[in-house]
């Protein structure tokens, strides 16, 4: 047999250990110090639940608007040819590379007032910066390539003669995308809005600058948890931390479940 | 030629952005859209791009260099400026090597050994893209900080992890563990046992079988995975921010130091440092490009973790 | 409906996959199109059919000018090589998609393409399936549910592509004989593509051969298989040893052996001829008919016929296919000489380069 199971094991369960398991019991037994009363009473304040609220309609926001648009990316870039389109297709993964505080700072600087989009949309008067349409501009930036990756691939992979049977047999190009196309890449389009969503939940960086971080209204739960630690108050930073991580937790699962179920109807 | 090779070269020859096409091939194929869908649709795509990615990065670079190239260069080369590229570096080069070693290490136990709880540990491989960066951050402040578990142990030996140098290796070793496994678990899995039963028959024993078999193969994939995990590395910024204190000259990583420019309203230099650290993004796009194609990628990113960098 | 190709071309980037084809189907005709991998015949189907365009030449459907017309509107129905059936619906739903998505004006009440759905499930025999998905069926059962699906907007012509490439060899084989029972019950016209010789002359009314974007020969299954007109066509309908000879005086010479064959279409001295195995007959000595002298090098006896590989006299190889009963006749075995004399319907005779 092929040695190495105890070291390997060993070295990684230990590892594991030391960097990630033990560091997130910190959070669980800190909590569970707190009792329900004070871990209700923390989680369930107003400017807590605020913080929810708008982090997590957020998120909803820019995933569903990721998912509408990086349908579009994902199709032109699989089924159209134009000038510029490896370079198209090289940027999408643009906000997976950049440090989160430099798109912070620069979304925060093109949606001022004065700046390069800002200036535009005053006129109509849209205010994006320190506004809850602030947040959602950050989340659709770091989600974007959430949609078009997951997308990509299933896109690339269906059958052309799928389509063709499709022509054959009466239907038009929208009944075929609707009927045919749409219902094959379902499960991708889940799969990535989920993604897109879990980590808009969590988003830190490019959200701080944007929103203006004003409680209860572009207080984004990251932010809340952050100030909280700068106050010391470890227990509220930490029952606010739980739920994200429950939240975050069933988010990872539903996506494994998503990611297994669509190789049930795979065969063709 | 099978049926979607020609339509593949069909395309090739037909569908283009203007619709421009030779009068043969005018007539409507049977999966082509009808040109105002393709406008449409290419359209909003590109513009989506140009206004959510190409104004951003392009905003980097010319706030940089408003207020001259003079400016620039000072902003980059300044002593802080320097002293946060060193930590930057510092932080990189410890925490790459240790997650490369985890990465080799779990994806050999994974890939090569069948036992109970196999896929559990797959699963917390991906642990870190449930937590959001700020927790990630605070995990190491709970256990490491004035008020943490060891906080008083530490304190007692002067020994500090949060708000110094080991707290921010520690949380950006955290944050980027599962990149350099996830790339090789597939990877080392499709590869197949093969070749190192072959080796250990030939009498190799288990770190020569490592060294002259597995490694070999997997070394575009590691080099991938690398790439990858030193982008987040060097990149991070929500959980390094919970655990760095914001030491001016000695607990600052660029991202955080582009943030206390930004926040002294010192514009023109935090996209000087912003600048950097764009171009390191780019540069980890290119390199990606390069080693997608041999690593097996192709031109599509599988890996997509929940969460990435803050 | 008649299907007509005029002077048809296609090329894919520097490819030549047809080059000046012309074909008449006649309506209520079952054709074949038969040739190599490459040899065009997929993409003469496709334009057939409207998913492809040809760079020249036209198509007619029923006498009509066709080649402009979208795939939507010609009324064909195409069943794929690999079936195509649509994943995420039920053998029903993919059945009944034709006739769903129908333009209000011209969609049949629900009732009615129940009735039709059913109808054409009990004639492929599935109606049993009607809730499961395509993932639960076998391959032809599948293939029977493109079909199906194919048959429910009432095509003009059927169009199958190696419909029957992907399944074993028994499934093959029933389906085969299904499909001939099936036109003869629908009088539709049909085309299929296939690379199976054996398929084309089986299944097919008529059946065109095609080679490197030509077509070779195309009639009656009795036709191409008693009479091809190329060496082509004689070797990939049947097995053929091949001999390089001439012609002379009405005789063909191969290596100065004269075979009892009146040319007809031989002008020039040089020819290629090709002898079918099964039709040789074997002597154990020359009785003063011309024949070819040979040594048997190898008798492989586990099958319906015995093929004897033998070794003529001037170096050549040639394979006889005789019964059982003659191999035992004749007591043949290694090393025994023979005296073959191939029977004339057996010998075809080609311009020789």
């Amino acid at each position: 047999m092929i040695p190495g199971f105890g070291l390997t094991m060993g070295y990684t369960l230990t590892y594991l250990s030391l960097i990630a398991l033990i560091p997130l019991s910190t959070i669980l037994l800190k909590t569970a110090g707190m009792g329900w009363v004070r871990f209700f009473a923390t989680v369930a304040s107003p400017r807590v639940l605020a913080a929810y609220r708008l982090t997590i309609l957020a998120s909803i926001a820019g995933a569903t608007i990721n998912s509408i648009f990086g349908l579009g990316v994902a199709w032109s870039l699989v089924r159209y040819e134009f000038p510029g389109k490896g370079i198209l297709d090289a940027i999408v993964d643009i906000p997976f590379a950049l440090p989160t505080s430099v798109a912070g700072i620069t979304l925060t600087t093109l949606y001022a007032q004065n700046g390069w989009i800002g200036r535009l949309l005053a006129p109509l008067g849209l205010k994006v910066s320190y506004t809850p349409l602030g947040v959602i501009v950050a989340l659709v930036f770091i989600g974007l390539p959430f949609v078009v990756r997951t997308v990509q691939p299933v896109l690339q992979d269906i059958e052309v003669e799928l389509e063709e049977a499709a022509a054959t047999l009466g239907a038009t190009r929208l009944q075929t995308f609707n009927k045919v196309l749409l219902p094959a890449l379902r499960p991708a389009l889940i799969t990535g809005f989920t993604l897109a969503f879990a980590r808009a939940i969590g988003e830190y960086g490019s959200v701080v600058f944007i929103s203006g971080n004003m409680p209860m209204r572009t207080e984004v739960v990251p932010l809340l948890i952050m100030t909280k630690l700068e106050q010391f108050d470890y227990q509220g930073a930490t029952a606010i931390a739980l739920v994200m991580l429950a939240l975050s937790f069933a988010l990872l699962l539903t996506i494994n479940i998503l990611q297994r179920n669509s190789l049930r109807h795979a065969v063709g | 030629m099978r049926s979607d090779e020609v339509e593949l070269t069909s395309v090739m020859h037909g569908e283009g952005w203007g619709g421009a096409e030779t009068p043969a091939k005018a007539v409507a194929r049977a999966t082509a859209d009808p040109v105002w869908a393709r406008r449409l649709i290419l359209g909003a795509a590109i513009g989506f791009m140009t206004l959510f990615v190409l104004l951003p990065l392009a905003a980097v670079f010319t706030q940089a260099l408003r207020n001259g190239v003079r400016v620039y260069l000072a902003a980059v080369t300044s002593a802080e400026a320097r002293s946060a590229i060193r930590l930057t570096l510092t932080v990189a080069a410890i925490a790459v090597p240790l997650n490369v070693i985890f990465g080799l290490s779990s994806a050999w136990a994974i890939t090569r050994f069948d036992f109970r709880g196999k896929h559990l540990l797959s699963a917390l491989i991906d642990l870190p893209f449930a937590v959001s960066p700020v927790i990630s951050g605070m995990i190491y402040v709970l256990l490491f900080g004035a008020q943490g578990w060891f906080g008083g142990w530490l304190a007692d030996r002067n020994l500090k992890i949060i708000f110094a140098t080991p707290g921010i290796v520690l949380a950006t070793t955290f944050v980027t563990f599962p990149f350099v496994a996830r790339e090789l678990i597939p990877l080392m899995e499709s590869v197949g046992i093969e070749e190192e039963l072959a080796a250990l028959t030939l009498g190799a024993n288990g770190w020569q079988t490592f060294f002259r078999v597995t490694l070999p193969n997997v070394k575009w994939g590691l080099l991938y995975g690398i790439v990858i995990c030193n982008a987040r590395a060097m990149g991070d910024f929500g959980a390094v921010s919970v655990v760095s204190g914001h030491i001016r000259g000695l607990t600052n990583t660029l991202p955080l130091y582009v943030e206390i420019l930004y926040n002294d309203y010192d514009f023109a230099a935090a996209f000087a440092v912003a600048s950097l650290l764009s171009l390191l993004a780019v540069a980890t796009l290119i390199a990606k490009r390069m080693l997608g194609g041999r690593s097996g990628h192709g031109v599509v990113d599988a890996e997509l973790p929940v969460k990435e960098a803050a | 409906m008649s299907i007509e190709v005029r002077s048809v071309d296609k090329r894919f980037g520097s490819f030549v996959a047809l080059d000046d084809v012309s074909l008449s189907i006649p309506s209520g005709e079952l054709v074949a199109l038969l040739g190599p991998s490459g040899s065009g015949k997929t993409t003469l189907l496709r334009i057939i059919a409207g998913l492809e365009t040809p760079d020249r030449g036209s198509v007619f459907l029923n006498n009509e000018e066709a080649t402009t017309r979208s795939v939507r509107e010609r009324g064909v129905g195409f069943v794929f090589q690999h079936y195509a059936l649509f994943r995420h619906m039920t053998v029903f739903e993919n059945v009944a998609f034709g006739l769903r998505v129908r333009p209000r004006a011209d969609r049949p009440a629900e009732s009615e393409i129940q009735r039709r759905v059913m109808e054409l499930l009990e004639l492929v025999q599935l109606d049993w399936t009607a809730k499961r998905y395509p993932s639960q069926l076998s391959g032809g059962q599948r293939q029977r549910i493109a079909l199906a699906r194919a048959l429910a907007v009432q095509p003009k012509v059927l169009l199958l592509d190696e419909p029957f490439g992907a399944l074993d060899a028994k499934v093959r084989e029933e389906l085969r004989r299904w499909l001939r029972r099936l036109h003869q019950e629908l009088h539709l016209t049909g085309v299929f593509v296939t690379h199976d010789q054996e398929e084309a002359l089986e299944v097919a009314t008529q059946v065109a051969v095609l080679n490197e974007g030509k077509i070779e020969q195309a009639g009656s299954p009795d036709d191409l298989y008693h009479r091809p007109a190329t060496p082509f066509v004689s070797s990939f309908l049947s097995s053929v040893n091949l001999f390089h000879g001439r012609v002379e005086d009405g005789r063909v010479y191969v290596h100065e052996t004269p075979l009892l064959v009146t040319p007809e279409k031989t002008q020039s001295t040089a020819a290629v001829v090709h002898v079918r195995p099964h039709g040789i007959d074997v002597q154990l000595k020359a009785n003063g008919k011309p024949g070819i002298a040979a040594t048997i090098k190898h008798i492989n006896a586990a099958g319906p016929r015995a093929k004897v590989e033998m070794l003529t006299d001037w170096g050549d190889p040639i394979l006889v296919e005789m019964d059982h009963q003659r191999l035992k006749e004749l007591s043949l075995s290694v090393d025994v000489k023979v005296f073959l004399t191939p029977r004339d319907e057996s010998v075809f005779v080609y311009d020789g380069a």
